[in-house]
């Protein structure tokens, strides 16, 4: 018994540690993607911002406001029911995109 | 217990549960992941399938799912609660007798994983968005510490609500 929630912690331990460290060394660029449901909506390079600026992204399934400045991108309003991606705040590398699941909207910087 | 207090017994599981969500996800989460939560609530699903049985189980899912809908006010969660709770409730369905029940943590961090890959896959559906499989390995760690962590908290529950069950212990 005692052998066997030995082994079960140490092999979930370890796929733990090699998960959460697999996903924090993905590294990223600074060239922000945006899709729509699915398809490339539009590319932003973020090291060309010098000046930060609002953008509007309307779509059929929704509105959202991206603030894109040097480096990163955030939404700041969204006319959904969560506002998760507003909450979600900037990003500035490749690890999280930003998910807008009503809007089928997601934003991810790339290479 | 009578037919009728199973049923009650049920239905009142199916609340508890209903609460725990709704309170849990007021609280802010503390890692800036979309889909990363404790996921409490599972708590309740794990005891009532080791107190009653995994249809037993499945119904208190079930109902509390279709509650949680109407108190999350809007039907595309139900898709995501819906993806992560089936599959989440087979996983521990097919596994549950195979686990002696001092290792009961371990059935839940299978399902929490099974919960997280089917939320995951009903995003990727939604989205048509390969690169959200990018969320796999973070999903995967903390499918495990929150898996664990409920785990333990259905043992405890289980231990402590001994006197209704109604299943005969299927473990080895």
């Amino acid at each position: 018994m005692k052998r066997k929630t030995v082994f079960w912690a140490v092999l979930f331990a370890l796929l733990a540690a090699l998960g959460a460290g697999a996903y924090l060394l993905r590294g990223g660029g600074t060239r922000a993607a945006i899709y729509v449901d699915g398809a490339l909506y539009d590319t932003v390079d973020l090291d060309a911002v010098a000046v930060p600026y609002e953008r509007v992204v309307e779509t059929e399934w929704g509105s959202n406001t991206l603030w894109v400045s040097h480096g990163a991108i955030q939404v700041t309003d969204a006319d959904c029911p969560n506002h998760d991606c507003v909450r979600q705040g900037a990003i500035t590398d490749g690890l999280v995109p930003i998910v807008c699941l009503p809007h089928r909207l997601v934003i991810q910087i790339v290479e | 217990m009578s037919k009728t207090q199973k049923i009650v017994f049920m239905a009142l599981l199916a609340a508890i549960e209903l609460t725990i969500w709704v309170i849990e996800g007021q609280i802010p989460a503390p890692i800036p992941v979309p889909g990363v939560k404790l996921g409490l609530a599972s708590v309740v699903t794990l005891t009532a399938m080791v107190l009653l049985g995994r249809r037993e189980a499945g119904c208190v899912l079930l109902v509390r799912i279709l509650l949680s809908a109407l108190f999350a006010g809007s039907f595309s969660a139900i898709l995501f609660s819906l993806a992560g709770g089936v599959l989440s409730w087979a996983v521990m369905a097919a596994l549950i007798g195979r686990f002696e029940e001092k290792l009961l943590w371990v059935v839940s961090v299978f399902g929490a994983i099974g919960h997280n890959a089917g939320q995951l896959l009903a995003a990727m559906a939604v989205t048509r968005s390969a690169a959200l499989v990018w969320y796999g390995p973070a999903l995967l760690a903390s499918a495990i510490v929150t898996g664990a962590f409920t785990g333990l908290g259905a043992m405890y529950l289980v231990r402590a609500l001994g006197r209704y069950r109604t299943k005969r212990s299927d473990s080895k």
